[in-house]
């Protein structure tokens, strides 16, 4: 990894120097927490992979470790450098806003990618690119009423608190089953931070407390698998588990017929698509405000269409 | 347990008022069972499910890592130190173990694994020991650089066994003997072997005196750096031991898995009343610290609070429980300091 | 133990030379380094740790610690930025600072009356107040509607970034504190033998009490300020704040025993840990990297400060 940017920094000076003439368009990226979970990891890699494989393009890549006050610096350290355009990945949707409007008064265009700014940043950014949340929870609702032939109860592992992807995949989900199947009560929720250790304590303690729950839905197949483990481990395989952003171990726990669905998302796509909009953006191009990239449902019956995820 | 209750009592003098030296006595010595033994009750008549087999079985199996991490760390604490670092040794070693596993196979990775993290432990124990360097910082320091080697190690990546069913790694994650499950088994037998080390052999005693006194124990020809470097390799591979807990019942592992344990664990062994000065406290008290943080967590979970109720509790209860420690100790409520 | 203050001013602390040396090394191999633009910058993100640092110091010298201010950075910009809409911004923000030096007021009583030492006080307040800001908040994020509190946050006095200001003017301030006048003294006299402390008169209890409010205090500011950059408030802000600012102060010289401490030193090493972060990240060292330079910085500058000051190292202990 250190000698793929060590590469692409060889690279970009050689560019600067040899086609100074030609201007490299420079992207600077600022993401969430690189590290913390393989999608954000195989997400940094794409988007390095795609950017070298850009003559065009010269890519500053920085990662805020999840703390905004850091992402907050990095962006100012981009405006300081002058890139063409920012992209960011928001560690808060709210948070990120006045700093992003700081980038659009210094005229650089901000594109926001994977997971949304608040409303009220709406007017100072270019685009979003990146999955729909908000969708992916509904769909995971809707796979929910679908598993349980509309009555049941169930509950919920959401995300890290405070964590935008996390609110709007529950927000999604809650809203979703009021609507669809009002007799699929969410017993509990609690939040599993990512993490699938902690998801398998919180199910533990699930199965403890209740003995009549009929579905689980996490914020994410990482969680869910952890809530797999402890509810194989209690010996309850009647279970429905839906996710959201199929992971390889979610994809094989599909596979052996232990899970029951999942929203498919790539990170690669989600790279590859924020690093295209931005460019678009600084080329002058019509790029949609909205530029959501297709995240399907995938279940048993389907995963055949999808291939295995690669994290 | 009885009999490191006894031996603490010791130090404690005749006064001439009989009945409060006897309720400062029970409270010093049985202060924190007391305690316990009143939220166990509390929580079962609150929530049918807290007292049932099911449940009880359950929490010990979740405090087994942090506990067996917990009781290594107790022995760096009672030398005179802390160790800051076992969050992150966590994670590495579990990502290094779960790993291996699929590329070199269970019993290789496992012996890897282990002498990573002891050479992690060596690291710490030179230069805490050796080097006589502040703990505090040179664990901090490490907390970071481990994080980072793990991120390093991984790329980032999240790291998983294929074959959950058919390997025997799953054994120390997921299985029970005589109904009581391994992790369990490996926490409270690791909590026993080490007491046992701690109470009744000379390194026992030189861990005590170098935590103590290290001018004295210097006097009495105990050489400190040894010392201190051995309490850095037993938290090492009681980490170790942990990682092999962790990434069996998980059968994979993130990057981060072990963040912010080496606080909780730093809780349990401060709630089992050992002192961070260093020079006293015991295991079986860190075992009973250990488990109080487990129960109030099942147990407010259980009663349906949401889950950052138990750290509010966690904040009255240490305080608290540390506070009648001193407490009994000095044989006044309150500091005389102005 | 007990040393003059003075002798500690006589000499600039070590770290800043380790900070020229930083500052000369980016300055060499990462483009755009140095330039005004990037030295405000570092000002303004190292002011919220700087901030914090400061009270940090104080504490430190005193011989206690305070690991609660993480979520007291939390608390306070969450009760300034959530109370706006009713209160106000100043009534608001004057609550987030009360919250911060109430819950000093409380760190520094328990210690005192009960004699538990700060470490494990403020380990259990670190948890607890965290429990205090999901609780207040429901677990959501707060959002400033009015666009002035952000831009306060992003504003220039003199071509010098307001935050950057606050930050400097209170380290003069707290520079003049701690070497001129009497709590500075009593400050240093109660960290280096507080039993010759309390005989020589000083009500070292009072003292601590009111140094735990100051690092309350200059907690809660970070926060709020913190927060008018973001225009906002989360739950999770300022975790593990707490191990920077120690990294930080201790950077500094300051000695976890008490006694040893200065002003000037912690803002080098603030300023330290700023330069290197920012370098690092202008010569795009990949985020895992810089976890583990960090780190080994922390143990090396421990270990040449161990060298130099050999007759200390002995009685280094927590």
């Amino acid at each position: 990894m250190k000698r793929a940017l060590i590469t692409s920094l060889v690279g970009s000076v050689a560019l600067v120097g040899a086609a100074a003439a030609q201007e490299p368009i420079r992207i600077g990226i600022t993401q969430n927490n690189v590290g913390v979970d393989s999608y954000q990891t195989t997400y940094e890699k794409a988007f390095i992979e795609a950017a070298e494989a850009d003559p065009q393009v010269e890519a500053v890549v920085l990662d805020a470790g999840g703390d905004v006050a850091r992402q907050i610096g990095q962006m100012q350290d981009l405006i300081q450098q002058g890139v063409d355009a920012i992209i960011i990945w928001p560690t808060n949707g709210q948070a990120v806003v006045p700093v992003v409007r700081q980038a659009h008064q210094a005229g650089i265009p901000v594109v926001v990618t994977n997971s949304q700014i608040a409303e009220a940043g709406f007017d100072f950014i270019a685009s979003f690119s990146g999955p729909d949340n908000i969708t992916q929870g509904r769909y995971a609702a809707e796979m929910m009423c679908d598993a349980l032939d509309d009555a049941g109860r169930v509950v919920q592992i959401a995300g890290q608190p405070g964590y935008t992807t996390a609110i709007e995949r529950q927000k999604g989900f809650e809203d979703a089953l009021a609507e669809q199947c009002p007799d699929v009560e969410i017993v509990e929720t609690q939040p599993g931070d990512w993490n699938r250790e902690k998801a398998q304590r919180v199910m533990e303690n699930f199965l403890t407390k209740y003995d009549d729950i009929d579905g689980v839905y996490s914020g994410d197949d990482n969680m869910g698998v952890g809530a797999l483990n402890a509810a194989k481990a209690a010996g309850r395989d009647d279970l429905v588990f839906i996710g959201a952003t199929n992971f390889a171990v979610g994809y094989e726990a599909m596979g052996r017929g232990e899970y029951w669905g999942s929203v498919y998302q790539s990170p690669v796509e989600d790279a590859r698509n924020a690093l295209a909009t931005a460019k678009a953006v600084v080329m002058g191009e019509e790029v949609p405000f909205l530029n959501y990239f297709d995240t399907p449902k995938i279940t048993q019956d389907n995963m055949g269409e999808f291939d295995k995820p690669v994290f | 347990m009885a009999k490191t209750d006894v031996e603490l009592a010791v130090p404690v003098r005749r006064d001439p008022w009989i009945t409060r030296d006897k309720v400062v006595h029970l409270l010093q010595t049985k202060g924190l069972l007391i305690a316990f033994a009143l939220f166990l009750v509390a929580f079962s008549l609150a929530s049918d499910r807290f007292a049932s087999v099911d449940n009880i079985s359950t929490v010990l199996r979740q405090v087994a890592i942090v506990g067996t991490i917990a009781v290594g760390v107790t022995i760096v604490v009672i030398g005179g130190n802390l160790d800051l670092s076992v969050g992150s040794l966590l994670s590495f070693s579990t990502v290094l173990v779960v790993d291996l596993h699929d590329k070199i196979g269970p019993g290789p990775a496992i012996l890897i694994m282990f002498a990573a993290a002891l050479a992690v432990g060596c690291v710490n124990g030179l230069l805490v020991g050796f080097a006589r360097l502040n703990s505090l910082i040179v664990t901090l320091g490490m907390l970071s650089a481990i994080q980072g080697l793990t991120l390093i190690y991984s790329g980032g990546q999240n790291v998983d066994i294929a074959d959950q069913e058919g390997t025997w790694f799953a054994f120390f994650g997921r299985d029970f003997l005589l109904g009581v499950a391994v992790p369990t088994w490996i926490f409270l037998g690791l909590a026993v072997i080490l007491h046992v080390v701690l109470t009744r052999t000379t390194f026992g005693r030189k861990v005590f005196a170098v935590g103590g006194n290290p001018t004295a124990a210097a006097f009495s020809g105990v050489r400190r750096a040894r010392v201190v470097f051995s309490t850095y390799l037993i938290s090492a591979f009681c980490t170790a031991c942990a990682a092999v807990i962790l990434g069996s019942r998980v059968m994979g592992s993130q990057n981060n898995v072990g963040q912010g344990y080496e606080l909780v664990v730093l809780a349990g062994v401060i709630l089992g009343g050992t002192s961070l000065l260093g020079g006293s406290g015991s295991i079986p008290k860190t075992v009973v610290g250990v488990l109080i943080l487990g129960f109030i967590q099942n147990g407010l979970l259980l009663l349906g609070y949401p889950y950052y109720a138990q750290w509010l509790v966690t904040w009255v209860v240490i305080i608290l429980a540390v506070w009648l420690d001193v407490a009994s100790k000095r044989g006044r409520l309150f500091t005389t300091t102005s | 133990m007990t040393k003059s203050p003075l002798r500690h001013l006589s000499r600039i602390p070590p770290i800043w030379m380790i900070l020229i040396a930083c500052v000369a090394f980016f300055s060499v191999f990462a483009d755009s380094f140095f330039a005004i633009g990037n030295f405000t910058n570092i000002l303004i993100q190292t002011s919220t740790i700087g901030l914090i640092a400061l009270g940090m110091t104080v504490v430190m010298i005193n011989g206690n610690i305070d690991l609660s201010v993480g979520a007291v950075v939390a608390l306070a910009a969450s009760l300034a930025v959530g109370l706006q809409a009713d209160l106000g911004i100043v009534p608001a923000v004057l609550v987030g600072l009360g919250a911060g030096v109430a819950l000093g007021f409380l760190n520094g009583m328990v210690v005192w009356k009960t004699g538990v030492d700060a470490f494990i006080v403020t380990l259990g307040a670190m948890m607890g107040v965290r429990g205090l800001v999901f609780l207040y908040t429901g677990e959501q994020s707060f959002f400033s509607m009015n666009f002035a509190y952000a831009d306060f946050g992003m504003s220039s006095i003199a071509g010098v970034p307001t935050l950057a200001w606050v930050f400097l003017a209170l380290t003069v301030i707290m520079h003049v504190v701690m070497t001129r006048t009497t709590h500075g003294r009593n400050a240093y006299a109660v960290g280096g033998n507080r039993e010759a402390a309390e005989n020589a008169g000083i009500r070292v209890g009072r003292h601590m009490v009111a140094n735990f409010m100051l690092v309350g205090f200059f907690a809660a500011l970070a926060g709020i300020t913190l927060s008018t950059q973001m225009g906002a408030s989360t739950p999770n802000l300022g975790t593990n704040y707490e191990l920077w600012v120690i990294t930080a102060v201790v950077l500094g010289g300051t000695k976890l025993t008490g006694g040893v401490g200065t002003i000037l030193g912690t803002l080098g090493g603030v300023l330290t840990i700023g330069v290197l972060r920012n370098g690092m990240n202008l010569m795009q060292v990949p985020a895992f990297y810089v976890l583990v330079v960090m780190g080994a910085i922390l143990i090396a500058v421990l270990l040449v400060d161990a060298r130099v000051n050999r007759r200390v190292a002995g009685e280094v202990k927590l």
